[in-house]
């Protein structure tokens, strides 16, 4: 793989510089943005970049956990962040959603399918680890948010099984069912298109590095798989979590927290 | 009143603040009492606790502070679910769910007692003013007043001790409320039934009779009887209301 001097990566912020002459242009105000977002993009790489590099020459099985577990409290933190009103206790049921899925789907792909030795090796852990937490957290943020939309629009639907003698749980199971469906169409549409439409990321990285396309597709199929199974994992705990904190005991909706 | 069917004592209720902002008080120190197969209607402008109040009546809200007693029996000590079949909530907007009539009065809880034949089903709708040929028809395609006496229907026939009413005929057109005010009193007679109303039309209220619970604010204002005709209350706002002739008629601000 070619390595990039400081030399061409300046050549590529040129295509940046042209955004900006057409935002000057158009009068699209976004000049300010697209310099704050280079240099973000710099910073933030580089100091990932860094981090990753003594991770993965120190080799340490904590360091590793420890880089997964800032992962997903930043994970945690943008899957509640964009919620139109707070979940009550939102950012704990998160954090469960996205800390059960992500470990249980890591384990399995570490330790039964790749079958990595020893299994805190950074270089499969964390690559592996952030493809599921992302996926996670998109689907647990979009179920939530399609949970609480409709449980506002729907909250006559709901308290009318409830006075039907529905208990909580059954009066939300409809809304519940489709915050999940709503979830987990953007995966199962990916599983339809991967590969025809655009190639996925780890597989355009493993081709540019040099691996065989044969290679890259088997992790790829793996990694689709692993992805439906984290994000379905990650949403079903999330919205389930979530519902019954719009519900008490005595099977009534708290209205006054949608 | 020795027997009654709902005891209310000093019932307040206040929603927690948003983020800091002090709570929100819905219900203050409301206290009443309805007699078995009577009828009470909760009158008030809108914001003033009226449907809360009613919603308390079958723990769809949970009250701060005081008692509710269903039936001799403090509310908190029953199933919801039980004390929700004994007292049907009727609200506002009928809720119809995706299927046939016939689906909508099925709709129930594994475990629901009661009769739910194909006969029993044709003579509820019939109570309500419907031919049981709307058994086959999809619910989305009826009109506004069939909906709610549809929902009357599937209330009635879990056979319920109470019927709570919120604002059952503000949706509808004059002529299909007084239809539905008509379903309402026949099916009270017919089954003696205790009924709890929260309306801004006199003409349901004088229909119903009982007492009239007036709130402002989450307070009580007024509790009157009704049996010595609109002459016999003595406050003017709610003789005013209940000599209204038009049916959206509310009682002025205090």
């Amino acid at each position: 793989m070619i390595d990039l001097s400081l030399g061409q990566l300046g050549l590529a912020l040129l295509l940046v510089g042209v955004v900006v002459l057409v935002s000057l242009r158009q009068g699209l105000g976004l000049e300010r943005d697209l310099l704050v977002g280079s240099v973000r993009t710099i910073v933030q790489l580089y100091l990932v970049g860094l981090i990753l590099a003594a991770v993965f020459s120190a080799a340490r099985w904590y360091l590793v956990v420890l880089v997964v577990a800032v992962m997903t409290a930043v994970a945690t933190q943008a899957a509640v962040s964009r919620l139109a009103k707070p979940i009550p206790g939102g950012h704990q049921i998160a954090a469960l959603a996205l800390t059960v899925s992500t470990a249980v789907t890591l384990a399995y792909v570490i330790g039964v399918v790749v079958r990595v030795r020893p299994w805190y090796e950074p270089q499969y852990v964390i690559p592996i680890a952030g493809m599921i937490l992302g996926n996670a957290m998109t689907s647990a943020a979009l179920a939530g948010d399609r949970l609480q939309g409709d449980l506002r629009s729907r909250a006559p639907e709901v308290e009318t099984m409830l006075a039907l003698g529905f208990s909580g749980r059954e009066a939300v199971q409809p809304l519940v069912r489709a915050a999940l469906r709503a979830a987990m169409i953007p995966t199962v549409n990916g599983m339809m298109t991967v590969g025809v439409v655009q190639l996925p990321g780890m597989m355009t990285g493993q081709i540019l590095a040099g691996s065989s396309p044969l290679l890259a597709i088997g992790y790829q199929i793996m990694v689709m798989f692993m992805l439906a199974a984290g994000t379905a994992m990650a949403s079903l705990l999330f919205v389930r979590l979530a519902a019954g904190r719009y519900l008490t005991a005595a099977h009534q909706l708290r209205r006054y927290l949608l | 009143m020795s027997d009654p069917i709902f005891a209310v004592e000093h019932l307040t209720l206040a929603y927690p603040g948003d983020r800091g902002r002090p709570a929100v008080s819905v219900l203050t120190d409301v206290s009443l009492n309805m007699a078995r197969g009577g009828a009470l209607t909760l009158v008030g402008p809108s914001g003033s606790g009226k449907s809360t109040l009613l919603r308390c009546l079958n723990r769809l809200e949970e009250p701060t502070a005081g008692t509710v007693r269903f039936d001799g029996r403090d509310v908190r000590s029953l199933d919801p679910r039980e004390l929700r079949r004994r007292a049907a909530l009727v609200m506002q907007t009928p809720v119809l769910f995706e299927g046939t009539v016939r689906d909508n009065l099925w709709l129930r809880p594994a475990g629901t007692p009661g009769d739910f034949s194909e006969a029993r089903l044709s003579e509820v709708l019939i109570e309500v003013g419907l031919e049981p040929l709307f058994l086959d028809r999809d619910a989305a395609t009826l009109s506004g007043g069939e909906k709610q006496r549809v929902t009357i229907a599937r209330a009635l026939l879990r056979d319920p001790q109470a019927l709570l009413l919120d604002e059952p005929t503000s949706a509808l057109d004059p002529p299909n409320a007084a239809l539905v005010v008509e379903t309402i009193s026949r099916a009270r007679e017919a089954r003696r039934l205790s009924i709890v109303a929260v309306t801004h039309q006199p003409e349901l209220v004088r229909h119903l009779g009982g007492s009239l619970l007036f709130l402002v604010r989450g307070r009580v204002e007024a509790y009157e009887r009704l049996d010595g005709g609109a002459s016999a209350i003595g406050d003017a706002r709610l003789q005013a209301f209940l000599a209204g002739e038009s049916p959206r008629a509310v009682p002025a601000k205090p």
